[in-house]
C-alpha cells in the first residue's frame, strides 16, 4: 500500500532518476532565469525599488513584461533575481510567514524579520535555491533596504542593485545618490539605474517597474516608464481561412441530453 | 595547487573562439536580392558597439553576410576582397557571382581543421541575371537556394522564412498555385518583420539594420531610389546596381 | 598541507577577502577590519561591516564566506542571549570562543570562516580568540587574519610589544590594516574599529583617503626640470643598429 501523504517542503523523489538521466548525458531543463537589472534606494521618506520586465531562457526572451517586484507586507517589497522559479516561491513563502507572524504578534511586521527569515532559508539551501533579492521596507523603526544573496549573506547599504545589470545600475548609482534626496529625485535615479541595465545588459530590458514604500502608502508604478514599445509590423499575417490542409473531417455533437426523475421530497430551503 | 607542487596533473588551455551573437538573412528574388543583418555586436551580455557591420559589398552584383565570430569575419571579408582585387587585375572584370561562391567554398575548405568559425551568406545576381543566395557551414559546403538565415537568431527565422517565402504549411486556395518570387516590396517588408520579431525574443539581436539590395541589370529602381534610408552604393546605372537602405531596431 | 583555499567557496559566492585583526591591550581589546566584500572581481559591498556584534562585550572579525559567517555568527548570538537570560549573567569572551569553535570544528567540511573573537569579560579582562578556517581555537595577545594578513605578519611581529595603553593599540591596527589593505586587492575601502572595555564598545572609523599613508614608491620617470648631462664623446657609444 503506497502512502499518499507527502510531507512539507521540497520533493527530492526524483533526484536519484534525475542524477542517473545526467550521467547518460541527458542535460537538465534550463530553469527560467531573470537575468535581470534590479535594485533600490533609501531617500527622505522612504524607500524605492525597481526592476526591469525581462525573463530570459538562456539567450531567448520567455516574458517581455513580467513582474519582479513582488509582495511581502503592505510596506514591504522584494525584488528578486536569479532562477525566476526561485525567487516567486521564496518570496511568496516569506510573504505568507509574515503574514502570519503579524497575525499573531499582532504586530506591523518588519523589515529585518523578512531578511532574517529569507536568509535563513537560503542558507540552509546552500545555494541551490538560487534567488539573489533587493528587500526594501518601510517599519517601525524606519526605511530599510538589504541585499539577501543566493547563498544567504545579506548587506545593508542605502542604495543597493542585484541581478546581471546591477554593475551598469551600481555606476550610475555611485555616479548620482546622495543622502536624503527627495522622492523625485529618487525615482528619477532608479529609473536611470534601471535604464543603463536595460540599454547595456543583454539579460535585462523592456520596461521599467517601481515602487515607492513610504510609512503610509506603498505605491506600486507598474510600467512606469515603456522606453521599449514594438514598432508595428510591415505586413500582416492573417491566413485565409482554409489554408491548413486536412485528411479527415469529423463533426460530433457534444451536446448531453438527460432526463430528470422527480424523486422523494424537496429540501426546505427557505 | 596552491602549494605549488605538481602531484596531480592539471591542465591549461586557450579558446580562440567567441560567439558574437547577431543574425544574417538574404532572399533571392526573380531579379533581385535582399542581404540584410543588425549591427550588434555582443559577448556573453554585454554589447561590443551597436554598429558592427556584418553586410558587405564584393562587387557591384555579389553582397556577401558573415556571422558567428566577429574577428574570422573580418578577417575573412577582408581577404575574400583581396582575393576579387588579384581576379580584377588578371582578368579586368568582377567575378561572377557563382564563382565568388567557389572561391569562398575553397577558402573556407583550406581552414578545415581551423576553421574560420562563421557562417557565410552570399547575395547577388548571376551572369543570367537572375538573383541568388548561396549559403556556407564554416568549412565550406555550400547550396544555393532562395531563402537563408543564419545566427544566433536562426531558429526564429528560418521557419518565418519557409512559411513566408516557400509557403511552407499553407495550402493554396482552391484553383491557384503559390507565386515562385515575390516582388521586391514584399521581400523587403518580410526582412523588416522578421529583424524587428527576431529583436523582440532574441537578446543578442538589435540595435540597427542594414539591408542591401541589388537589382540585376536593367530592373527599375522604382520605389528604392529617394526612399527612407536608403543609399545607392554604386555609380553607374547601366548595369547591376546595390543599394542599402539602413534601419533603427530597438537597443534593449 | 593546508592552504586559504579559495576554490573550496562556492561559485559566485560573496568572499569577505580580508584584512582583520584584534589586539589585546591592558583594559580592552580594539578589533579591526576593512571594508571591502567581494564576489570575483566585483566589490559587492565598499563600506561592509566585518565587526560583528555577539554580545554586549563581546564582537567578532569576519573573514571567508560572507554567508558562512553571517550564519554562524548569528546563531552564536542567539545561544549568548539564551545564556545570559538563563544564567543572568554576561557570558566570558571563552564562551564565546568555544562556541565558535565547535560550530566551526564540527561544520568544517561545509564552511569557510575564519573567525578572530575579542572582547572583555570580569573573569580573566580583555582576550583575543583565533579561530582559523579548519575551527581551532587559539588563544593570543593579538590576531590577524582573512588573505590580506599574510602580507603583515612580519610587520606585527617586529611592532607588537606587551603593554601599549588605548591609544597606542588603535595606533597599530589602524597602521597594520593600512599596510594590508594597499598590498591585497580583496582589501580596501575603509578602516573600521571597535575599542572594547569593560565601560563600553567605542566605534571608530578611519575614511579611506585619512588612511595612514607609507612609503608608496617614487616616480619612474624623471621629473620634466631633469636634464641628462651631456654624452661624454671619450666614454661608451650607444651600439650601431642597422636599419
Amino acid at each position: 500500500m503506497t502512502s499518499f501523504y507527502s510531507g512539507p517542503g521540497f520533493d527530492f523523489s526524483n533526484t536519484v532518476r534525475n542524477n542517473f538521466l545526467q550521467d547518460r548525458g541527458l542535460p537538465l531543463p534550463k530553469a527560467t532565469s531573470t537575468g535581470t537589472t534590479i535594485v533600490g534606494c533609501i531617500y527622505k521618506d522612504g524607500v524605492v525599488l525597481g526592476a526591469d520586465t525581462r525573463a530570459t531562457e538562456g539567450p531567448i526572451v520567455a516574458d517581455k513584461n513580467c513582474e519582479k517586484i513582488h509582495y511581502i507586507t503592505e510596506s514591504i517589497r522584494c525584488c528578486g533575481a536569479g532562477t525566476a522559479a526561485d525567487t516567486e516561491f521564496t518570496t511568496a513563502l516569506i510573504s505568507s510567514n509574515m503574514e502570519m507572524h503579524a497575525l499573531s504578534t499582532g504586530r506591523k511586521p518588519r523589515v529585518v524579520t523578512a531578511m532574517t527569515m529569507l536568509k535563513q532559508m537560503l542558507f540552509r539551501y546552500q545555494g541551490h535555491v538560487g534567488a539573489a533579492l533587493v528587500l526594501g521596507g518601510v517599519d517601525v523603526t524606519g526605511p530599510h533596504l538589504f541585499t539577501i544573496a543566493p547563498h544567504g549573506s545579506t548587506d545593508k547599504l542605502p542604495y543597493v542593485t542585484m541581478g546581471s545589470g546591477s554593475l551598469a545600475a551600481m555606476a550610475v548609482f555611485e555616479a548620482g545618490w546622495k543622502p536624503d534626496m527627495t522622492r523625485e529625485e529618487a525615482l528619477e535615479l532608479v529609473v536611470a539605474a534601471i535604464s543603463a541595465g536595460i540599454f547595456n545588459d543583454l539579460g535585462s530590458g523592456s520596461n521599467v517597474d517601481a515602487c515607492v514604500i513610504t510609512a503610509n502608502k506603498t505605491e506600486m508604478l507598474r510600467n512606469f516608464v515603456r522606453p521599449n514599445e514594438r514598432v508595428t509590423k510591415e505586413r500582416s499575417y492573417g491566413f485565409r481561412r482554409g489554408t491548413t490542409a486536412w485528411k479527415k473531417e469529423q463533426i460530433r455533437s457534444l451536446i448531453v441530453s438527460e432526463e430528470v426523475v422527480k424523486h422523494g421530497e424537496a429540501m426546505d430551503v427557505s | 595547487m596552491p602549494d605549488g607542487s605538481f602531484s596531480h596533473p592539471q591542465q591549461r588551455s586557450f579558446n580562440p573562439y567567441t560567439e558574437n551573437g547577431g543574425t544574417i538573412l538574404a532572399i533571392a528574388g526573380a531579379d533581385f536580392t535582399v542581404i540584410a543583418g543588425d549591427t550588434r555586436q555582443s559577448e556573453g551580455y554585454s554589447i561590443q558597439t551597436r554598429y558592427a557591420p556584418k553586410v558587405f559589398r564584393l562587387t557591384d552584383r555579389a553582397v556577401l553576410a558573415v556571422n558567428g565570430f566577429a574577428a574570422d569575419g573580418n578577417m575573412f571579408v577582408k581577404k575574400v576582397k583581396q582575393r576579387l582585387e588579384w581576379y580584377r587585375h588578371a582578368h579586368a572584370k568582377d567575378m561572377p557571382l557563382r564563382a565568388i561562391a567557389r572561391l569562398i567554398q575553397t577558402m573556407l575548405y583550406a581552414q578545415r581543421f581551423f576553421p574560420y568559425y562563421v557562417y557565410n551568406i552570399l547575395g547577388g545576381i548571376e551572369e543570367d541575371g537572375t538573383g541568388a543566395v548561396y549559403s556556407f557551414d564554416p568549412v565550406g559546403s555550400y547550396e544555393r537556394e532562395a531563402c537563408r538565415a543564419a545566427g544566433a537568431a536562426q531558429s526564429l527565422v528560418q521557419p518565418f522564412l519557409d512559411n513566408q517565402i516557400y509557403f511552407k504549411n499553407q495550402q493554396a486556395a482552391p484553383g491557384q498555385s503559390h507565386p515562385l518570387h515575390l516582388p521586391l516590396s514584399d521581400v523587403l517588408s518580410i526582412v523588416i518583420d522578421s529583424f524587428t520579431s527576431a529583436t523582440e525574443r532574441h537578446i543578442e539581436v538589435g540595435d540597427g539594420l542594414e539591408m542591401y539590395v541589388v537589382l540585376a541589370k536593367g530592373r527599375s529602381a522604382q520605389g528604392l531610389e529617394g526612399g527612407r534610408g536608403v543609399q545607392e552604393l554604386t555609380t553607374r546605372t547601366d548595369g547591376d546596381r546595390v543599394f542599402v537602405i539602413r534601419r533603427e531596431l530597438k537597443k534593449d | 598541507m593546508q592552504t586559504v583555499d579559495m576554490q573550496q567557496l562556492k561559485s559566485g559566492e560573496i568572499n569577505l577577502g580580508t584584512s582583520i585583526m584584534a589586539v589585546q591591550f591592558k583594559d580592552g581589546v580594539v578589533l579591526g577590519a576593512d571594508s571591502r566584500t567581494t564576489s570575483g572581481s566585483y566589490i559587492a559591498n565598499r563600506v561592509s561591516d566585518k565587526l560583528t556584534h555577539i554580545h554586549d562585550r563581546i564582537y567578532c572579525c569576519r573573514s571567508g564566506s560572507a554567508a558562512d559567517t553571517q550564519a554562524v555568527a548569528d546563531i552564536v548570538h542567539y545561544h549568548l542571549q539564551m545564556h545570559t537570560q538563563q544564567s543572568g549573567d554576561r557570558p566570558s569572551v571563552h564562551t564565546a570562543a568555544t562556541l565558535f569553535e565547535k560550530l566551526c570544528y564540527e561544520n568544517k567540511d561545509a564552511l569557510s570562516a575564519g573567525i578572530i573573537v575579542a572582547g572583555w569579560d570580569k573573569d580573566v579582562g580583555p582576550s583575543v580568540y583565533n579561530i582559523p578556517l579548519g575551527g581551532g581555537l587559539f588563544k593570543q595577545p593579538w590576531a590577524i587574519g582573512g588573505s590580506g594578513s599574510t602580507y603583515v605578519y612580519g610587520y606585527c611581529d617586529a611592532t607588537y610589544q606587551d603593554g601599549w595603553d588605548r591609544d597606542q593599540t588603535v595606533e597599530f591596527v589602524k597602521n597594520t590594516l593600512a599596510l594590508a589593505m594597499s598590498r591585497d586587492g580583496s582589501s580596501g575601502g575603509v578602516i573600521r574599529m571597535c575599542v572594547i572595555t569593560e565601560e563600553g564598545v567605542e566605534r571608530l572609523f578611519i575614511p579611506g583617503n585619512e588612511l595612514p599613508k607609507f612609503w608608496e614608491g617614487v616616480e619612474v620617470l624623471p621629473p620634466l626640470s631633469f636634464k641628462p648631462k651631456q654624452q661624454d664623446p671619450s666614454g661608451p657609444v650607444p651600439m650601431a643598429v642597422e636599419a
